[in-house]
């Protein structure tokens, strides 16, 4: 019943997620931020 | 299917009452979450031992984990988590990435604080309230057509707010530049950017529907594993070990101060879910006014201080309140409302996500045919497993000798245990902790 109401995406879950700049910035920031940990460590 | 998901119109404002409404449960629950993040750091002041700060943090993170288990358990039941992540399974990601950039940020205000002071790395972290605004704006279309009296509210509270942030660390303050200070500076602002950031995948998952409790039990992950390996990376496993052996006595405190953050944090989780990141965070950073109360009148700390000292506290506090009222008073209209809606129905077209339940839950609901949540062995299994680890950990505790002062402390948790009763409330009576 949940999953009938769950509307097929428009292309693979895998590549809307690589494509999607919201996941991007994050992941980019994230790479900054260990790399400062490691500078000032 | 696609097509006829692209000609859905965005969905409508049935009830202009009803979103008045979670709009004002949005701003209570970030004036709660503040009151609760701040009072975490309570038992964390109990700790004075030379523990390591890394140690101090993977131990508060460790308490943060199981709580972020077990109160979703206890509330709504594992039942409900696994529901939404059948219908938003992408979001785990973004749940891990959170995790993982708080972990990464809480260490980095470590070492700045170390390294340059309270006074100095507090306002510079402290920005992330503005990144949050700027990230609300450009991809999630907060504050698109509010209108310049809004704009005015937000943007202008959150900078007295920073400014009020700025002068009550500096009161606090009790320690010296040292000589590693550009590092400091560079720290601060680096866990304010992370900070900021950690917000984009908190307002993409509510927009989406997924509810706060499931996604902060995923979150925890990102925010344990992160954690734990930076620990390992830093300071060894074996003597991550000595060191954990030697502070079992205060454990339970840090593990406790985690815990109680979670708690603040949830309601902060609901507060980006219904006032957005841009006022959301804004009002949740009142958590250093908080954490100031609990410091002057249940720990002394400006005891003896001269005058001007708490001149700025009366002033910082002010400030920061005035900042409260003033985002506090500039919530979403209807117009903009609108705009987060598309924004809601373009996530659930991306990624599949159906869009009665993407409405539903944007109006603090649920969809129609949903199950009712429900509790089952598992979830007072891990409530009670969750339980004996924390009363393990207060037998081995200690209470260390400690300037406190039982009546303050009294009136301030009581304080507490009213907003969370209120605030609890109200989300169950208006969303069903939806």
């Amino acid at each position: 019943m949940e999953r009938s109401s769950t509307d097929k995406p428009t292309r693979s879950r895998v590549a809307s997620i690589f494509t999607d700049i919201h996941f991007w910035v994050p992941a980019a920031v994230l790479l900054g931020g260990l790399l400062l940990l490691r500078f000032i460590h | 299917m696609p097509a006829e998901l692209a000609s859905t119109p965005p969905t409508q404002i049935q009830d202009p009452a009803r979103h008045r409404s979670l709009q004002l449960l949005g701003i209570l629950c970030g004036f709660t979450a503040g009151a609760w993040l701040g009072a975490a750091e309570a038992p964390t002041k109990l700790v004075a031992i030379g523990v390591s700060p890394i140690v101090i943090s993977l131990i508060m993170v460790i308490g943060v984990f199981l709580a972020r288990w077990s109160l979703p358990a206890l509330v709504l039941g594992t039942s409900s988590v696994r529901a939404d992540v059948r219908r938003a399974p992408h979001l785990i990601i973004w749940a891990l990435l959170a995790g993982c950039l708080w972990a990464v940020a809480n260490t980095l205000t470590i070492f700045a604080i170390r390294d340059i002071g309270l006074s100095i790395a507090f306002p510079l972290w402290n920005s992330n309230s503005l990144l949050g605004i700027f990230w609300g704006f450009l991809f999630f279309n907060e504050l698109r057509q509010a209108g310049w009296r809004r704009w005015a509210g937000v943007l202008g509270g959150a900078l007295v707010m920073c400014v009020g942030a700025t002068v009550l660390a500096i009161a606090s303050a009790s320690q010296g530049p040292s000589p590693h200070s550009l590092n400091g500076v560079w720290a601060a602002l680096g866990a304010g950017v992370l900070w900021g950031t950690m917000y984009i995948p908190y307002r993409k998952a509510y927009l989406t529907g997924m509810n706060p409790l499931s996604f902060v039990t995923f979150f925890t992950f990102g925010e344990l594993g992160m954690m734990t390996a930076l620990a390992f990376g830093y300071i060894g496993v074996s003597t991550l070990w000595h060191v954990l052996v030697q502070a079992r006595s205060v454990i339970f405190w840090l593990m406790l101060g985690g815990f109680i953050w979670v708690i603040g944090d949830l309601f902060q989780q609901y507060a980006a879910k219904y006032v957005g990141i841009s006022r959301g965070i804004p009002l949740s950073n009142t958590n250093q006014l908080w954490g100031l109360l609990w410091g002057i009148f249940v720990f002394g700390e400006l005891h003896g201080k001269s005058h001007t000292t708490y001149m700025e506290v009366i002033g910082g506090s002010l400030l920061m309140m005035l900042g409260v009222g003033a985002i506090a008073l500039s919530s979403a209209t209807g117009k903009e409302q609108q705009h987060w809606k598309e924004a809601a129905q373009r996530e659930g077209q991306r990624y599949g996500v159906a869009a009665d339940y993407v409405a539903a839950r944007f109006e603090g609901r649920q969809a129609a045919g949903e199950t009712l949540p429900s509790r089952s062995g598992l979830d007072w299994l891990l409530v009670a497993a969750a339980s004996a680890v924390l009363v393990l950990f207060a037998a081995m505790a200690r209470v260390p000798q400690f300037s406190f002062r039982w009546g303050p402390a009294l009136a301030l948790t009581a304080v507490l245990l009213l907003l969370l009763f209120l605030c609890g409330r109200k989300l169950w009576r208006t969303t069903r902790f939806h």
